[in-house]
This record gives C-alpha cells, structure tokens and sequence, in this order.
C-alpha cells in the first residue's frame, strides 16, 4: 500500500495511538487508511453504550475529507441523534462541504464525539427513512441539508 | 606556526524564509517546509514553498494546488478559511505551475463573485 501522503498518514496514526483520548480506542483491525474507533461518550442519553466509528482514508485524502460512519458490529448501535442516520450516516459540515486538510482523523472523531455529547434528543433526523432508501454508499456523496446548527 | 591548507570540503545548509511561523509543518501534507511535498524528490527550488499573502499560512506550492483544485475549497486557506492570496518567493517556482496556481485562485474569485451576484438577485426577488 503506498499513498501519496503516506508520512501524514502515519504521522496521524501515530499520533492518535498516543493521544489515548478519554472514551476512545482504537480497535484491531486499523491500520493508516482505516480506523476503528470505539467510542464511548459522557451524555446520559448514551450510558452503558459503545459505538463503533469508522474512518476510511480515500486516496485523495487529506485533500478530500474521510469516509465517516457508524458501523453495527460487536454489538454496536447507531447513536440516536438528530443528524445520524439509521444506517450510520453522520450529517456533520466538516465532513463534507467544510471539510479543510487541516482537520484531520483525530479532530473529525472529536467533532463526532463532541456532538454526542452535547445532544438531548434522542432520536432520528425527520427525514431518515427517505435518506436512508437512497443513501449513496460513500456518505460524501449524500446530499445533505444543514438545516439545523442547534443541535 | 605555518599551516598549509590542502584541501577542504564546504559545508552548508538553507531554511526557507518565512515570517517567524511557529509550527513549520506545512498544513495539507504535515511535512516541514524544508522537505518536500510527497510528489517530489529533492526539497529546494523545484519543490517550492508558496506564502500565504491574505494570512500567514505557508504551504508546499504542489500542496495547495492539489488542494485549490478542489471545488471543494472554495478558494479558502485550508488553516484559517480566509480567501487564499499567494505570495511568491522570487526566482522560484516553474512558471507554468506558478501561472496555474494564479489561474486557480482567480478562477475561485470569479465563482465567489458570481455566486455572491446570484445570491443579491434572488434577494431583490
């Protein structure tokens, strides 16, 4: 496997496997262009639950953002949150229209972390079964609203 | 005493000239600035650094074309989301590449502006 920017890559990886940030870990299985992260956040709504994030490192990133999802495995579930699909998809800015090379895996799975936490409804967007029919495989491609900057 | 000098190896080395930036890594490959971009083989004058003229933020030129590429950037410094104006070192850089990264950056205003136009005419509506 070689990518074009492999140092930042492994620079990255390094560096989250350092960070050892509170409530989350880096699960077997990741190497520098795929992250499984599970993550565990302090918000009541959540209690007792994990969740499993998954990265996926293209080949033109860090020039285009990560693939970012929630995947079902070990037990897993998809957070209840008013911009997380059903199918695991996250409506998020900086993962799509305000993505910059500057963000990178760890502030992308903070941002993730960090609206988790400051949730209070737990429930689905308004238009989740819809999206979720014709959801493009890559989130990226999904034409998302930002409707909503309160949440 | 009398020293004969018979031969001698010079030695030197060179830094990229920017205004006093703290972290000298460039901000779209994480690479400092006196290495290269990761298309390129030797640091120096073929694989220039490119100043940023709105901001303070420096980038590998081969760094911020891929990234002015991208519609997706609008046009912005990946660092701080202003507009991104060049600054050129003089006497390096290729010119057909300085040329395209000039091209980029006036391409994105041109869209800025068209876009800001549509937006004040949907508003007269």
């Amino acid at each position: 496997m070689s990518h074009r920017f492999a140092r930042r890559l492994l620079k990255e990886h390094q560096a989250f496997e350092r960070a050892n940030l509170p409530g989350l870990q880096l699960l077997p299985g990741s190497d520098i262009t795929k992250y499984l992260v599970s993550m565990s956040v302090a918000n009541e709504l959540y209690s007792g639950q994990k969740f499993m994030l998954l990265i996926s490192i293209g080949t033109e990133y860090p020039v285009e953002p990560p693939l970012v999802k929630f995947v079902t495995e070990n037990e897993c579930t998809v957070p209840l949150h008013p911009h997380v699909y059903s199918n695991g998809h996250i409506c998020l800015n900086v993962l799509g229209k305000d993505w910059t090379p500057a963000c990178g895996v760890e502030s992308v799975v903070l941002s993730v972390q960090s609206m988790l936490s400051t949730n209070t409804l737990a429930e689905r967007p308004p238009d989740d079964a819809r999206y979720v029919r014709h959801a493009p495989r890559d989130p990226k491609n999904g034409r998302f609203v930002y409707h909503d900057d309160t949440v | 005493m009398k020293v004969k000098i018979k031969h001698w190896h010079a030695v030197a080395t060179w830094h990229w000239k920017t205004e006093g930036q703290a972290d000298e890594l460039c901000g779209i490959c994480r690479v400092p600035f006196d290495g290269t971009c990761p298309n390129c083989k030797y640091p120096g004058d073929g694989c220039p650094l490119i100043l940023g003229n709105g901001c303070s933020h420096n980038f590998h030129l081969h760094c911020i074309l891929k990234w002015l590429e991208q519609n997706n950037s609008k046009g912005l410094c990946p660092m701080c989301r202003q507009v991104f104006t060049a600054k050129v070192i003089d006497g390096v850089g290729s010119k057909e590449e300085l040329a395209e990264l000039q091209e980029l950056i006036d391409q994105h205003k041109t869209e800025r502006e068209t876009a800001g136009a549509e937006f004040e005419y949907a508003e007269e509506e």
